[in-house]
């Protein structure tokens, strides 16, 4: 085996072990959310999946954002790793939004009475998640390596264009998505038992989210690695 | 207005569910892809 299929394979590891601390820290939410933390009065049991939702949200923004900047630096530097990065920061975000786009709806019927409404923040979320499966068909339809990093590239700053104005969506046009409990100006308007679950999911979710990237990175460059070795 | 701190707790309870499949899903199907790197 190569050098570079071994440095490719510690990254894979170390992704790995990433992701596995996560899942760990995630079942221990699953416990603290359900077990010790208290019910909200107004909506019940269903305000629980707040602790899911709102992490899945964060880090599928964060990659989004991380896709939009890789992207740039690649357009600069043209380096293939930078390509690389943004597309598995691409795939973590893809994840992380199929768990947003699922537990919202799931949140939604009980409180709002409706699985979905065309809510400014929802129909933006809907266009990034769309915009980011585009950016996956596009970099599978392109088979010429430095075509498909430069135009997957010009999406992948698209896509983090849009970020922003789904964070500002509740302010621009507020209908039925709430506001920002946490990430507003004002100090975070929720009890301590509440804010300090929200805390931990966050946590467990990023862990995860860069275990997701850094695996998925690994792999990419093992196959790089085993390609040049085959050429070779 | 308060409610039955019980009603809807099926919601709850599959939302859990599918955070479980979808991030337990591609954790696993990153793993099976690892595995096969030594091969």
């Amino acid at each position: 085996m190569s050098a570079a299929a071994d440095r490719a394979g510690v990254v894979v590891r170390r992704g790995l072990a990433l992701v596995a601390t996560g899942l760990l820290g995630l079942a221990g939410v699953f416990v603290v959310a359900l077990r010790y933390t208290p019910i909200e009065r107004f909506q019940g049991l269903p305000q629980k999946i707040f602790y899911v939702h709102v992490p899945a949200a964060w880090c599928a923004l964060l990659a989004f954002s991380v896709v939009g900047v890789a992207s740039i630096l690649y357009l600069w530097l043209r380096d293939s790793r930078l390509d690389l990065f943004a597309e598995s920061a691409a795939s973590a975000g893809l994840v992380f939004s199929t768990v947003m786009l699922t537990t919202g709806p799931l949140w939604g019927k009980p409180i709002w009475g409706t699985w979905w409404t065309w809510d400014a923040r929802l129909t933006f979320t809907l266009f990034l998640f769309f915009l980011f499966l585009g950016y996956r068909a596009l970099r599978g339809a392109l088979h010429d390596p430095g075509e498909r990093a430069r135009y997957s590239a010009v999406v992948g700053i698209m896509g983090m264009v849009l970020v922003p104005f789904v964070h500002l969506t509740v302010y621009l046009f507020p209908t039925v998505h709430p506001q920002p409990i946490v990430l507003k100006p004002s100090s975070p308007s929720l009890p301590w038992e509440m804010l300090r679950t929200l805390l931990l999911s966050l946590a467990a979710y990023t862990v995860l989210l860069v275990g997701f990237v850094t695996t998925r990175y690994g792999l990419g460059r093992a196959a790089e690695a085993r390609g040049a070795q085959d050429a070779g | 207005m308060p409610v039955d701190p019980s009603a809807h707790a099926w919601f709850m309870w599959a939302a859990y569910a599918a955070v479980t499949v979808i991030l337990g899903g591609y954790a696993l199907a990153l793993w099976r892809r690892a595995s096969r790197l030594g091969r």
